[in-house]
């Protein structure tokens, strides 16, 4: 009996201070919530369930959800497709491949607010380099307004999301292909298998757990992710680039919503969770097949 | 107010357990600071890489004449100041006086967060002030906040452009300016007239300044303008300079510094703004050969202007009002109120300041001042920031064509509608 509490006495310091940090907020924004709040946080009457039934009667939200979700989807995606070929290459040993390997990393080392802004310079339509390359190569005779319009600057934002998940993620697969034993290719070479083979039966198999990782790590921060859009449009023309935290951030600072920014903070909460532990499991019960 | 717009890393909502961080701070610095009768602390929007010195430097001056009181000034981007007045405020850490903008005003009023000024406000101390600059902050008879920074709108305009297209004189009202426009454009030098601006913050504005020419007002008799005759004449005109190529290109993807920007390499003809795009001229384009002129006006003579303040608040739970006061006191001298004025680019608020031959003798800032008169100010409403967000977004609607533009308008009005009740 005695015996059995006492991992549980070990844990209590660190489960309390986990408590504190993680629990005691996550109570507050459920409390500012479901009550009627003013702008500088104070409580003022309960309203329970009201502040998530104006949210979902609002259309910019509703919209704001969904492209979130395709926002996520299409930068995570789109990271792993191109990370995979740059980590196989980068592993392969090569003449000057430390070089190669600093420039891949090299965008990670700059905050991506700077990353953002700089990009807001690049896509500018008069006085762009986007523009002016595009142009000196003939691609375009004239000028194309990136960021006028939301089919123009959500598909930029995506690739610049693309750009700066890349380095990370290589990171981890190069992790993960470093574990992989050489003398499995030596002896599917002699068994008469193809690279393409070797690639398909031996290689993304063994880095299947890493990308299972970087799949997750990258959703959690790209769903979360401010600057790129914040930076380059702010959710706008017309709240047509808006994703959730974007819309957030409005919502609280700008109108001084901040039961609603609260409601919205916890539904992102939520999505996340969910998207998390489904994909755990299915990760799971794939290992143990 | 006046600052570059873009947000350089806002957090998003800033979580409970950095806030506790915060009072934990503060109180440990409530601890230390106690050395001093009166401690005065003060948050201040950087408006320029003057500010803070200016402050630091007026700061000195008074804790010299009032050696009892410290003077401890915190500089914060504009762009963050009402996220950090939001959260110091939640957590009762705020300092004793604060620049907000004027148009918060009401909001924090509403929530008795700020302190009326009336029992210091002398006669005397009240002649200082040019009365347009004083009025937004007067809220139910009562003065909450003093005018530390002013500004209004007129048109600055590109003599050679104009020059070259044969045009001798700014256009006196939209019409004139459309065919000053369309020369500008039969120059075939990919100038253009009407420099618009169609992206974040103010994108509203740039929509009133014909919408007041037109006869419109953003809300009369407690309901919305926006699908008024006037606002829908406003959005078919500033519409047809766009499909006729009057305009920049993509006007959505140009935000007020954008458009200021393009003056500047001499891309736009025109543009709106502040009396501040002056000094910027005069470091990053001297050889622009530039005019200020009034915004044109509409087909009935209708003009006005966008005036905007920025006040000094005191707040309520501040412990140290005597000492506060007695810094606003000074802060309002005409000797410090010329020094800032004259380091920031705004219009002098002082009666006595705006003698001073750098503001009596100044082509642009005379031009600024003469439009006082018609001077708007936003409207002291409740949930001014919703509506202002609402109209932003209606009109870029309709500047990208993918609105039409009686029913997007109509539809916005509704909307703004729902907020003012």
């Amino acid at each position: 009996m005695q015996r059995a509490s006492v991992p549980y006495f070990l844990i209590l310091p660190s489960f309390l201070l986990t408590a504190a940090i993680i629990l005691w907020p996550l109570k507050e924004i459920v409390s500012l919530s479901l009550h009627d709040v003013n702008r500088f946080g104070m409580l003022k009457d309960f309203i329970g369930l009201e502040h998530y039934r104006s949210l979902f009667a609002n259309p910019d939200f509703i919209a704001a959800t969904w492209r979130t979700l395709f926002w996520t989807a299409a930068v995570v995606i789109g990271t792993l497709i191109v990370s995979v070929p740059i980590a196989l290459i980068l592993n392969e040993d090569f003449y000057g491949r430390g070089i190669a390997r600093i420039l891949i990393m090299l965008p990670w080392a700059i905050s991506l607010t700077m990353t953002a802004i700089v990009w807001r310079w690049a896509l500018n339509g008069e006085s762009g380099m986007l523009n002016s390359a595009l142009r000196d190569l003939g691609i375009i005779d004239t000028n194309i307004q990136w960021l006028a319009e939301a089919s123009t600057a959500f598909p930029m934002q995506i690739l610049i999301g693309i750009l700066v998940s890349v380095p990370f993620t290589v990171t981890i697969f190069l992790g993960g292909l470093s574990s992989v034993p050489e003398d499995l290719y030596e002896a599917a070479a002699t068994e008469g298998a193809g690279r393409w083979d070797q690639f398909r039966l031996i290689t993304l198999p063994l880095l299947k757990p890493f990308i299972n990782i970087a799949f997750v790590l990258n959703t959690i921060y790209v769903f979360n992710s401010f600057p790129i859009i914040w930076a380059t449009t702010q959710g706008g023309p017309a709240n047509s680039t808006d994703i959730l935290v974007t819309y957030l951030y409005k919502t609280a600072f700008r109108m001084g919503r901040l039961g609603e920014a609260a409601a919205v903070s916890l539904i992102m909460f939520a999505i996340l969770i969910v998207f998390t532990i489904l994909y755990v499991r299915l990760a799971m019960r794939e290992e143990k097949q | 107010m006046e600052t570059a717009a873009y947000n350089k890393g806002n957090k998003p909502l800033m979580t409970i357990s950095r806030k506790l961080g915060l009072v934990a701070g503060l109180s440990l610095l409530a601890f230390s600071g106690g050395a001093f009768a009166d401690t005065v602390r003060v948050t201040i929007a950087e408006y320029s890489k003057g500010t803070g010195p200016y402050f630091e430097e007026a700061a000195k001056a008074f804790e010299a004449a009032n050696p009892d009181t410290k003077i401890q000034i915190e500089v914060v981007p504009w762009d963050s100041l009402q996220q950090k007045l939001t959260t110091d405020i939640s957590a009762g850490a705020n300092a004793d006086l604060s620049i907000i903008g004027t148009r918060w005003l009401l909001d924090y009023v509403k929530e008795g967060i700020i302190a009326p000024l009336d029992e210091n406000i002398t006669p005397d101390f009240k002649a200082r002030f040019i009365d347009t600059f004083l009025t937004p902050s007067v809220m139910d008879g009562k003065v909450y906040g003093l005018p530390i920074a002013a500004s209004a709108r007129a048109m600055y305009y590109n003599k050679d452009i104009f020059a070259k297209a044969g045009i001798d004189t700014p256009p006196a009202t939209w019409a004139d300016f459309k065919t000053s426009a369309e020369k500008i454009k039969a120059l075939g030098t990919e100038t253009y007239g009407f420099g618009l601006q169609g992206k974040e913050i103010e994108t509203d504005v740039y929509f009133y300044y014909g919408l007041w020419a037109n006869g419109g007002e953003i809300v009369k008799d407690g309901k919305s303008g926006l699908d008024s005759k006037a606002a829908i004449d406003t959005a078919k005109l500033y519409k047809s300079f766009i499909d006729g190529g009057l305009t920049q290109p993509g006007v959505t993807s140009y935000s007020r510094e954008d458009v200021q920007n393009l003056f500047k390499q001499g891309k736009v003809a025109t543009v709106i703004t502040a009396p501040f795009l002056s000094g910027q001229i005069k470091t990053e384009a001297p050889n622009l050969n530039y005019g200020v002129a009034p915004i044109p006006a509409g087909p009935d003579g209708g003009k006005g202007t966008y005036g905007v303040t920025d006040s000094i608040v005191l707040f309520e739970n501040s412990k140290n009002k005597e000492a506060a006061w007695k810094f606003l006191d000074f802060l309002f001298t005409t000797e410090q109120r010329t020094k800032f004025d004259k380091i920031e680019g705004f219009l002098p608020v002082n009666a006595e300041e705006a003698k001073d031959p750098y503001f009596a003798d100044n082509a642009d800032l005379k031009v600024f001042t003469s439009l006082l008169p018609d001077a708007r100010f936003a409207p002291v409403i409740p949930g001014w920031e919703d509506i202002a967000q609402t109209t932003s977004g209606a009109i870029q609607k309709i500047y990208l064509g993918q609105g039409e533009i009686e029913s997007t308008l109509k539809e916005a009005a509704a909307k703004i509608n729902e907020t003012l009740k």
